[in-house]
């Protein structure tokens, strides 16, 4: 009673009440969200796919040799992107970015840190959107610079 | 080297701009040399806000590589430094925004304060400007849907490697239903930087026939205060908690009196 008649000589009656189950998903968004790197490389890859929001990427060296691959069988693509950003750089030398519509998303081909991207997603990426995924990639790279170099020498 | 930062909301109408633009005026106030730039390319109107609309080279120029940045740069009120975004529609989508970068990084010496007020959404314009700077500053409003899009513009922020470090919470009323400071902290898990409450003199001031920020026109009104403890905490200074409190009746009548006497 007292109450109201506080609320009454503020000249309104507040209505509202808290959004409690509002609350509890906003607060459970965030921690589905939380991209936290562990020690293994392959899983620190994932993480970034999702994090970035792409389905797959590889990274190439300018002749084609890929460095590193979200996907297992990405040899080919690797050259066939690296060959086409390279026939298009021919072309158009201040072009910074390639991307391709496919049905079922975007292919996007752009060098950075002397390392040649070819990222596949859903949706085009920015140009910031790209450097930002592949300054990430070349921190991990770096990091597992020595793992990576064993891997490949076992490999060949 | 300046401490660049740009404001930003995710959803329209959370009062980003006028956050931007009474920041800047307390920050210049507190003895800051403060650029504050309107990065919304496709809605601008912080020169609105300044009551600056008149200004003829603008961001539009700079980045179409029309203008040299120096020739955007406005005296704006309290000492501070603006460049405007254009008014028109004619340029902005031959505009590329990621330009913005190397304009800002242009003139990272000349300030301690460059402030980016961006558009609402996550779009190009948003992006390019997290990519111009460093840190970014939420605008928020006590209500779910304003923290879920400041929830998401952080965590594109952060995505791009921008610092998101801490949020405003804007329009605050007191009202139950409101999601409260502590809460929103715990939603965004970021320190709030201020609380500001909901005052018609905010409005007020795009009412006048020389608009000014409510900084300017009424510097006492409680939002224009919270503005001031907001700028004194982003460069570290000490400021006493804001408590917003809802005046009674007869508080109002009290002080009704008071002012006549």
């Amino acid at each position: 009673m007292f109450n109201l008649l506080k609320r009454l000589s503020r000249g309104k009656v507040d209505e509202t009440s808290r959004p409690s189950s509002q609350v509890e998903f906003l607060k459970d968004f965030l921690s589905k969200h939380n991209y936290i790197f562990s020690n293994d490389f392959e899983e620190n890859l994932e993480i970034l796919k999702k994090k970035h929001l792409v389905d797959s990427f590889i990274v190439t060296n300018f002749d084609g040799s890929v460095v590193v691959t979200s996907e297992d069988s990405s040899q080919n693509d690797g050259i066939m992107g690296t060959a086409m950003l390279s026939y298009i750089k021919s072309e158009i030398p201040t072009s910074e970015a390639v991307l391709i519509k496919k049905e079922d998303g975007w292919i996007m081909l752009f060098t950075l840190l002397q390392k040649v991207f070819i990222v596949n997603a859903g949706s085009e990426l920015s140009n910031i959107e790209l450097k930002a995924l592949a300054l990430e990639l070349g921190i991990l790279l770096e990091e597992n610079k020595n793992n990576l170099f064993e891997k490949n020498m076992v490999k060949g | 080297m300046a401490r660049i930062i740009t404001i930003a909301s995710g959803k329209g109408g959370t009062g980003k701009t006028t956050v931007t633009a009474n920041l800047g005026i307390c920050l210049s106030r507190l003895g800051k040399k403060v650029l504050l730039i309107d990065a919304d390319v496709a809605m601008a109107n912080l020169s609105l806000i300044l009551g600056m609309q008149s200004s003829p080279i603008t961001l539009h120029d700079v980045l179409l590589g029309e203008a040299q940045v120096h020739d955007a740069i406005y005296d704006g009120p309290e000492k501070l430094h603006f460049i405007p975004s254009g008014l028109s529609l004619d340029n902005y989508k031959r505009v590329d925004s990621e330009r913005l970068s190397s304009i800002v990084n242009e003139l990272n010496d000349n300030y301690d304060f460059i402030l980016l007020d961006a558009a609402a959404g996550i779009e190009k314009n948003v992006l390019s400007a997290f990519s111009a700077s460093q840190e970014t500053l939420l605008v928020t409003m006590p209500t779910s849907p304003a923290i879920a899009d400041a929830l998401k513009t952080k965590l594109v922020a952060q995505r791009i490697g921008n610092k998101v470090i801490g949020v405003v919470i804007n329009f605050v009323m007191g009202e139950k239903g409101e999601i409260n400071k502590n809460e929103t902290a715990s939603i965004l898990e970021l320190p709030i930087y201020g609380v500001v409450p909901y005052d018609p003199e905010v409005r007020k001031s795009f009412m006048q026939q020389k608009v000014a920020p409510v900084s300017i026109r009424k510097p006492d009104s409680p939002a224009a205060l919270e503005f001031k403890k907001l700028a004194s905490r982003l460069i570290g200074l000490k400021v006493q908690d804001v408590q917003v409190k809802k005046q009674g009746l007869f508080s109002r009548i009290l002080s009704k009196f008071k002012k006549k006497g």
